[in-house]
């Protein structure tokens, strides 16, 4: 069974985030079923601007022995307890999607509906964040690691990373070489497919090398190479929903506080990201192009920027959807090639992740590799399509009027999917409840109230509790919620203590 | 803007039976606001969630719910607890398996513990699936503790059910509701009047020319369903998969003693037959097919879900939503279900076409994999009774033969959303019917097999090593008894 010649030769084309999280992660956790060889252009940049990532990506690190402090320090990455939607459904307002629980986030009725039950009553309570460790500890900057025993306050959140994407592939890369996996430097310029399975058989490099394999995974980005070109697997447009399709990127040297949090703030046509590293800001705009100019896209954005640019604005073009199938013949496309969504929530690098994931549970072999290839694509698809919902909701509840863009996306007919969940939460503030998928209750919540989702009643089993009782024990956890959070290190020392990049 | 319209403030329970009373007490424990009446008609002898003993582990969380402790639930109602069901004769020529609950082995290394023990199996090196569960062992050894101690030790993640006595629950039950401040109306129903232009139920008519009318009505009157059939109500059949459509039941007095922590499930030529018992009541019960059979005695039963349990304001609540045989014992427990998805989900006076597609959404989804859980051990029997040969002939409905063909390949469950079993309890059913993978998982290649060897050596001797300690499930019941008497 672990014969060299029973070992399932795996390609990967890219060398990206997605190739090289792919090449590591096979390398360590499959080493006696494949050997991985990866083909990478140097003069193919990565795509990467800094990204913001979701606390999933800690499982994947822990998975592959990555020590937390050593890969932040290489990456210059800070700490993220969730994401500041700035100007989202009016202009001058601000909530945080946290990486964390409302209330204790335990006991059945969930905790907003006790809130909310308060303020259909008229009671004056504050905003739910005042109600959440990784909010409070987001908006006073401060930062620990969350504690182990779930009977403790400081449990209740979680937390990801905010990176130099460009500095995590060579580090994934010197892991990889380490456990085996060969690389070729070279760009791809023919694809042979067996004429009759349709199987992918070979690349052939422009310096004339051939390069064969059982699988192929497609990290190649936007442009997907195997999945798109080579098969021409159909890609689902989503850009009625998301008419997003460039992002103009620009970092700056970090000119104030350096927050636990990525920020997101809306524009007149679309969004801006601020996402602190150790070193240094990203920033960009995304934006439609239908909607607004490249120019006044950089204009707009080199305005907001806070610090002083370190580069020109570059100007990155997208459209939203994923291929029909990630999984087609012998070739898996992981990450851009397989779909793509915007950054808003930082869902990148978890959608590679994801297959990456399922790659390894379901990895091919002999007669079942059908039945495997097809429940990959049905719970990938699963992924893409739930993400896609969350995200259409933070352009759809808004209340803007003040540009086109706005007044397209507030009126647009979205999904029937999305029209359900967000009926079910207007109603009485109920979260359509699954087991699986990346964002669960907590996230629904912080956006559905923080869009201006507000629902007409609440769970009636939050009525039990007498009123005066109820908002007492809001207040005292208020007030617990607010000293942890204080007695907490600040978001920078705590970097400096743990994981400081090299000088 | 739509107008907020008024909350629901009176609910009528139609339904006497132990989950007409379980939903009252539920209804009033958790929404106080609303007013319950119970018309408390006998459950007939088709009402399955009225009538069995044998619980699962979740009617702990139902009690923990309600307030109620194991001084009401467990001795004044005279219950015991159980730890799973033995399985006899399901698959001919192997030996008999234990359908136990809560953690088999616990994972390791890269994967999920049954990799390691579907490896060994594939080698031929495995001890039975269930010399994992420390609640297999301690069935088989007649002891019984409540689960503790820190997570990761043998005692900590087993789980464990209850055998009822009916009548003594039942009585629990009402005098619980009543104390809640339900209120009981006697009588037989007449009539369901329907509202003219909503077509939602008006009132209910009583025998002696009263009208009971309410917001919301609840249907708890077994498989007549005498409420919600007024509304017109469309039947998913499940008899290819679940082929048994008549039982009989025995109930006498309980051997004194030990009671025993498995019920057991013997399958026959055409169909299957229980046993089980409470301290003071025993049952024996007997499913089957007619045809097969060539008997015409019994109770007919015909198995299947309501396709919309909840219409307009009227809701089906147990055998009235839901009718399944009791093989692994979820009568009540979809009933305890269905009276928690609706405390947690109760409208507005406008029933919400949405609210109620959700509600009916998660229950169809719920009772489906509670179907496909049952079908599992007729089509993975092996038996040579025409009855048996063409149960395992039926082709599974396609989320249960998706299960199977990922679980065949390499041992993988795929997951579903409502999943009543979890996935010991479908690992316990697959590989105690011999349902074998043809291959472990790739990711524990990494692993030596010596390495889960010795592992597994460890889980077994950590689960034998403390079961001695344990007392016997009498001893731990008089333990009870007197702590409830002081």
């Amino acid at each position: 069974m672990t014969d060299a010649a029973r070992k399932v030769n795996v390609t990967i084309v890219g060398g990206g985030t997605a190739g090289w999280m792919t090449a590591a992660a096979l390398a360590k956790l499959l080493p006696t079923r494949c050997a991985v060889h990866l083909v990478e252009s140097e003069a193919i940049g990565i795509v990467g601007v800094g990204e913001a990532t979701l606390p999933h990506i800690r499982a994947f690190n822990e998975r592959l022995g990555i020590p937390e402090a050593e890969f932040m320090a290489a990456t210059r990455a800070t700490f993220k307890l969730g994401i500041d939607f700035e100007n989202w459904a009016r202009i001058g307002d601000s909530y945080i999607h946290p990486f964390g629980t409302f209330g204790r986030g335990a006991g059945e009725p969930d905790f907003h509906h006790y809130w909310l039950r308060l303020r259909q009553a008229g009671h004056d309570v504050p905003d739910l964040e005042n109600y959440s460790l990784a909010c409070m500890m987001a908006r006073l900057g401060r930062f620990d690691l969350p504690a182990a025993d779930p009977a403790e306050l400081a449990s209740t959140f979680g937390y990801a990373y905010q990176f130099d994407a460009t500095l995590f592939a060579p580090y994934l890369r010197r892991l990889a070489e380490g456990l085996g996996v060969r690389r070729t430097e070279g760009r791809i310029v023919g694809v042979d497919r067996d004429g009759g399975t349709g199987d992918v058989t070979a690349l052939t490099l422009d310096s004339g090398e051939r390069i064969g394999g059982d699988l192929f995974v497609d990290g190649s980005g936007f442009v997907s190479l195997l999945l798109g070109r080579a098969l021409g697997e159909p890609f689902q447009d989503w850009s009625r929903w998301l008419p997003n399709d460039r992002a103009t990127a620009m970092p700056c040297r970090t000119a104030t506080a350096l927050t636990p949090y990525t920020g997101v703030i809306a524009m007149e046509s679309g969004w801006r990201w601020r996402i602190p590293l150790q070193h240094r800001t990203g920033n960009g705009y995304v934006y439609p192009s239908a909607f607004l100019s490249d120019d006044k896209a950089a204009e707009a954005l080199i305005a907001a920027v806070e610090g002083e640019p370190i580069a020109e604005p570059r100007v990155l073009k997208f459209k939203a959807g994923r291929r029909e199938r990630s999984w087609v013949h012998n070739v898996v496309g992981v990450g851009l090639a397989s779909g793509f969504l915007e950054p808003l929530e930082s869902t990148s690098i978890y959608l590679i992740q994801a297959a990456i994931t399922l790659l390894l549970e379901l990895f091919p072999d002999g007669p079942d590799t059908p039945l495997l290839r097809d429940e990959f694509n049905r719970l990938i698809d699963l992924e893409y399509d739930r993400i896609r919902d969350f995200l259409i909701l933070h352009y759809h509840a808004t209340e803007r009027t003040d540009s086109d863009f706005w007044n397209y996306v507030r009126t647009m007919d979205v999904p029937d999917t999305l029209k359900e969940k967000m009926e079910l939460f207007r109603r009485r503030g109920r979260v359509m409840k699954y087991r699986e998928g990346v964002f669960l209750d907590a996230s629904w919540i912080a956006v559905y109230l923080g869009q201006r989702v507000i629902p007409e009643g609440h769970d009636m089993r939050a009525d039990a509790p007498p009123a005066d009782a109820l908002l007492k024990a809001m207040a005292t956890f208020r007030a617990e919620v607010r000293a942890t959070a204080e007695a907490m290190p600040d978001h920078l020392g705590r970097i400096a203590s743990y994981c400081p990049m090299a000088a | 803007m739509t107008v907020t319209a008024p909350p629901i403030g009176r609910v009528l329970v139609a339904g006497g039976g132990i989950v007409g009373w379980s939903a009252a007490a539920a209804l009033r424990k958790r929404i106080p606001a609303l007013a319950v009446t119970v018309v408390p008609l006998p459950p007939p002898e088709d009402a399955l969630a009225d009538r069995i003993q044998s619980c699962l582990p979740p009617i702990i969380n139902f009690h923990d719910d309600l307030g109620l402790t194991e001084a009401d639930t467990v001795v004044r109602a005279g219950s015991g607890f159980r730890l799973g069901t033995a399985f006899e004769g399901w698959t001919m020529g192997r030996s008999a398996y234990v359908h136990a609950y809560g953690e088999h082995g616990r994972p390791f290394g890269t994967a999920s513990f049954h990799q390691h023990w579907v490896r060994a199996a594939l080698a031929g090196e495995a001890e039975a699936f269930n010399a994992y569960s420390p609640a297999a062992a301690l069935a088989r050894a007649g002891r019984f503790t409540h689960p503790a101690g820190p997570p990761g030790t043998p005692l900590a993640g087993f789980a464990f059910g209850l055998t009822l006595t009916p009548t003594r629950y039942h009585h629990l039950m009402r005098a619980f509701a009543l104390h809640l401040g339900s209120v009981e109306r006697e009588g037989a129903i007449a009539r369901v009047r329907l509202a003219g232009e909503s077509g939602c139920i008006e009132a209910v008519e009583m025998a002696d020319g009263t009208a009971l009318e309410a917001d919301l009505f609840v249907d708890a009157t077994g498989p007549r369903a005498l409420l919600r059939s007024a509304l017109g109500l469309r039947l998913e059949d499940w008899g290819r998969w679940l082929p048994c459509d008549r039982f009989t039941m025995a109930e006498g007095p309980a051997d004194a003693g030990e009671p025993p922590l498995l019920d057991t499930a013997a399958a026959e030529p055409a169909g299957w037959r229980w046993r089980s018992a409470s301290p003071l009541l025993a049952t024996e019960g007997r499913l089957f097919s007619a045809a097969h059979a060539g008997a015409a005695e019994g109770v007919p039963l015909r198995q299947g879900r309501v396709a919309q349990p909840w219409l307009k304001n009227c809701v089906a609540i147990g055998d009235a939503a839901v009718r399944v045989e009791p093989l692994e014992w979820t009568n009540l427990h979809l009933a305890h279900s269905g009276i928690d998805r609706l405390v947690a989900m109760m409208p507005a006076r406008d029933f919400n076409p949405v609210e109620l597609w959700d509600y009916n959404r998660q229950a169809a989804t719920e009772a489906d994999r509670v179907r496909d859980f049952l079908a599992l051990h007729y089509l993975a029997s092996e038996r040579p009774d025409p009855f048996w040969r063409e149960a395992a002939a039926a082709e599974p409905p396609p989320s249960l033969a998706h299960t199977l063909a990922l679980f065949r390949a390499r041992g993988r469950l795929p997951f579903y959303e409502e999943e009543t079993f979890g996935r010991d309890a479908w690992l316990a059913v697959l590989l105690g019917q011999g349902v074998m993978p043809r291959a472990s998982d790739p990711l524990i290649d990494v692993v030596p097999p010596r390495d889960s060897a010795a592992a597994m050596a460890a889980l077994r001797s950590g689960i034998a090593g403390l079961v001695p300690g344990v007392p016997s499930h009498a001893a731990t019941l008089q333990t009870l008894s007197r702590q409830a008497a002081r």
